[in-house]
């Protein structure tokens, strides 16, 4: 029974912890992006940045939470490191593909952000008098 | 660059249609609209005539920048919202020259292809029309009332 809720205890310090720290990564170097993504406007980026980290905090915690009972029931020190380790790993792993999401959809906005400023593709083939 | 003059051929039915899809959608750059045998495309590039306007569609910016064929439909492309990444894409020299091709073909044909437009919407026109008429109901006689 110790060793379940050392494990629990364990889990819920360290997943959280990690989720802070990925947050406020996020939150500090994901700002630049955004300001060119929105095209300088940085009051935007900012309030769509704390959205976004608002939006994380609640999706990796409520994932925590919810997969806290899942998994091995650890008997002893070994199988609390397992369980442990197990655990750790599939928010690790969950925190890697949101991130990886969230640069996606940045850099789509980010290319579109580009391309209203994409100078024209082809050169002119030809020059012709205009009458205004 | 604010204004691309698109300049086509208002006597083909292709072209008139390509002409009001692109106007519907909604652009970075202005596009205007000139049929080549306009009076007024002809006060305004006065050396259109030189461009053979009539061979293939003619895209002329503002500042008198000449763009005909697939070059032109890139042009086009690029102005529009929703398809400057296409027109970014179809501007590599591999699609390109397939995009040239493809307008040249498209282009000699144009009044064949508008041919079958107009008769498409010809044959849609007359089945709603007959959709007006109630169907001939028949009598007791074995005969049927026409109206």
């Amino acid at each position: 029974m110790n060793y379940i809720v050392a494990t629990y205890a364990l889990y819920l310090a360290i997943s959280v912890a990690l989720t802070i720290w990925v947050a406020r990564t996020l939150h500090k170097n994901g700002r630049l992006f955004l300001v060119d993504a929105f095209h300088g406007n940085e009051a935007l980026a900012d309030s769509i940045n704390h959205l976004l980290v608002v939006g994380f905090y609640l999706m990796n915690i409520g994932y925590v939470s919810l997969a806290l009972k899942y998994g091995d029931k650890a008997a002893d020190l070994a199988g609390l490191l397992e369980a442990l380790s197990t655990k750790v790993g599939a928010v690790l792993l969950i925190l890697g593909g949101m991130h990886f999401f969230n640069l996606y959809v940045f850099s789509k906005m980010r290319r579109r952000a580009l391309l209203q400023g994409a100078p024209p593709p082809l050169p002119p083939q030809a020059y012709t008098p205009v009458v205004e | 660059m604010k204004k691309l003059y698109v300049l086509y051929d208002s006597e083909c039915e292709l072209c008139r249609r390509s002409r009001l899809w692109l106007d519907r959608q909604p652009a970075y750059v202005r596009l205007a609209f000139l049929p080549f045998q306009s009076p007024e495309a002809e006060c305004r590039f006065p050396g259109l005539r030189e461009l053979r306007p009539e061979k293939e569609i003619v895209v002329i910016s503002d500042a008198g920048a000449v763009w005909q064929g697939g070059a032109a439909w890139v042009m086009c492309l690029w102005a529009l919202r929703e398809y400057r990444e296409w027109s970014l894409r179809l501007a590599h020299p591999a699609l390109l020259s397939l995009a040239r091709r493809l307008c040249e073909v498209v282009s000699a044909n144009r009044y064949k292809i508008s041919h079958w437009l107009k008769k498409a919407a010809n044959h849609e026109e007359l089945r709603r029309k007959l959709d007006l008429f109630p169907a001939a109901r028949c009598e007791e006689g074995g005969h049927c009332r026409t109206y």
